[in-house]
């Protein structure tokens, strides 16, 4: 992919079934939940939303989501985890997290193929039940909140991002879902104030993976609350996968031992000394991301589109560092429940999307 | 918390691949089964004809033609629609299947098969909607009755009498054409000019 390998069978990483349940699986629910106590809490605080660049005209949108409970789907919390210390949030993916496929369903086709041709022991287990819960989770959302038939949808730009909803296509078939396919920039806006597809038929229930902080700012967002979609992710992940949710957490549960230190831009109560990390509000994949050491910006290390809409401080917390390599752990979540990790690694400081995927066994 | 197992107990190595080709447009119809009965919902009648109805309440001819007549209104505005007379078939049966052509383009729509009725004799306002019954061996519907909004009656089609839910009636939103596209996915057509590789990596984090 682009010339450099994302998919690295050559390596795996090993876990003892103690760190994956106490360091991994248990703080990952609970920081879960610390995410929705905040999320809570901003969706009732006009400052707040405003903090968190929520577009003023739908605000009512937003938190109207979250006061109806409007189900989600899954969601990925980035960790930095050294198989010692507790493992430290870095971000929270709640909206539009991806590398889905390649944790759900190669990675455990791999341990299947070392098991079977004795490289690997028996007894390897895989912290990875991602895709049997997506598969239940889409019974649920049918049964439970009448997703009988979803439409799904990504840019037509990206290869990968198709993949990615492809596979989530399969496993909402496999649970009985009907699964039209069409691209964001496909969406119509319909003359009775509905959404269609390119048949003209009405989108009730949506899969976009595509992010909220872009479509709130975009033509069609006014269409939102007279649309009645059911989107996944809902539209409360707009607050959820925000990078202000950070420095929220750390006011809310300061030192608690899975959170790193984090502040808004203009809080003086920020230490001045030591090294943080500058993060724009809306990045994703790693992007605009400046070390600051010392008051100033020290190394840029990474470039981007995002920034215009504010930034917020996190302590600085190197990443683990295995041969020549920076690991980061992504920790899946279908909708609260822990579903299994991936593994990914790069030479260089920041996790981007070329980053190496490696696979992960329990012994 | 202590499992036994971490990870998935089985893949479907069949159903799951990577690649892909986008399938065409035809709009499936999605089932939930309704059970038989002890069911909250209204006692509901279905009918194949407006004679067939007529037989069964001799009096209530009128009503009869006004439901069948508010069905049709119903299955007109909102029959599930395919692009083209293969992918309709394929859910529907062969010859089951009507090429139509309105101001908003032309497509293909299962014939309506029946229509489902509740509260006929009574004075207050009764419900009425279009029932698709499928002849194809691919379906899941198949001699069964499904509404437009995608409910499969569990029973076989022979079966008449049915306590409906009242999300059977509620009217399936629909629109007559669309007016505008593309109102999504610009901010990445703005963004993605970023960038030295010239890749396009997606939006997902």
């Amino acid at each position: 992919m682009y010339g450099q390998p994302y998919w690295d069978e050559s390596a795996y990483y090993q876990f003892t079934l103690k760190q994956i349940e106490q360091d991994i699986e248990d703080p990952t629910a609970e920081l879960h939940q610390m995410c929705l106590h905040v999320v809570n809490k901003v969706i009732h605080d006009d400052s707040l939303m405003r903090r968190f660049q929520i577009p003023e005209q739908h605000w009512d949108y937003v938190a109207e989501s979250w006061r109806q409970q409007a189900p989600s789907l899954y969601s990925r919390l980035d960790l930095v985890y050294d198989g010692k210390h507790p493992a430290k949030l870095l971000e929270n993916n709640a909206d539009t997290p991806t590398s889905l496929y390649e944790t759900g369903f190669w990675q455990w086709l791999w341990l299947e193929q070392q098991v079977n041709s004795g490289k690997l022991s028996r007894g390897a287990d895989q912290f990875n039940s991602l895709q049997e819960k997506l598969i239940n989770r889409f019974a649920e959302l049918k049964h439970q909140h009448g997703f009988h038939q979803i439409h799904f949808s990504c840019c037509d730009d990206s290869e990968e991002d198709r993949g990615t909803v492809q596979y989530l296509q399969d496993c909402a078939a496999t649970a009985g879902v009907s699964t039209p396919f069409l691209f964001i920039e496909e969406i119509g806006l319909g003359d009775t104030g509905y959404f269609t597809d390119l048949a003209d038929e009405v989108i009730t229930h949506c899969f976009k993976l595509y992010p909220w902080e872009f479509m709130l700012r975009e033509t069609f967002s006014d269409a939102l609350p007279g649309a009645e979609v059911q989107w996944l992710e809902p539209a409360w992940k707009a607050v959820l996968s925000n990078k202000a949710l950070l420095p929220l957490l750390w006011q809310e549960f300061p030192n608690h031992p899975n959170l790193l230190p984090a502040f808004f831009e203009d809080d003086n109560s920020r230490p001045a000394d030591g090294k943080w990390i500058k993060k724009p509000l809306f990045s994703r994949e790693g992007a605009n991301i400046t070390l600051i050491e010392g008051g100033r910006d020290a190394i840029s290390l990474s470039d981007g589109p995002y920034g215009e809409e504010g930034f917020i401080y996190q302590q600085y917390h190197a990443l683990p560092k295995y041969a020549e390599n920076y690991v980061l752990i992504g920790s899946w979540l279908v909708d609260d429940e822990p579903a299994g990790i991936s593994v990914r690694e790069d030479t260089s400081l920041i996790t981007q999307d070329l980053s190496r995927y490696l696979p992960h066994i329990i012994l | 918390m202590s499992h036994s197992q971490k990870r998935s107990k089985h893949i479907n190595l069949h159903k799951m691949r990577k690649a892909f080709s986008l399938k065409p447009l035809a709009i499936g119809v999605a089932i939930v089964f309704l059970s038989a009965c002890g069911e909250d919902g209204d006692a509901s009648k279905i009918y194949v004809s407006v004679d067939d109805c007529q037989k069964e309440n001799p009096d209530a001819v009128s009503q009869c033609q006004a439901a069948f007549e508010s069905a049709i209104e119903e299955h007109n505005r909102t029959a599930p629609r395919f692009n083209s007379q293969n992918d309709c078939e394929y859910e529907f049966g062969s010859d089951r299947c009507q090429y139509v052509q309105s101001q908003s383009g032309s497509f293909f729509m299962p014939f309506m098969a029946g229509f489902i009725v509740s509260r006929l004799l009574q004075p207050s306002p009764y419900y009425s909607q279009p029932l698709y019954t499928s002849f194809s061996p691919y379906s899941p519907f198949r001699s069964r009755w499904v509404t437009s909004n995608g409910y499969v009656f569990d029973g076989d089609i022979r079966r008449r009498s049915y306590y409906a839910p009242s999300s059977v009636y509620k009217p399936k939103p629909a629109v007559n054409r669309t007016i505008n596209r593309g109102g999504f996915g610009s901010t990445v057509r703005a963004k993605s000019s970023w960038g030295s590789s010239g890749k396009s990596s997606g939006w997902g984090g």
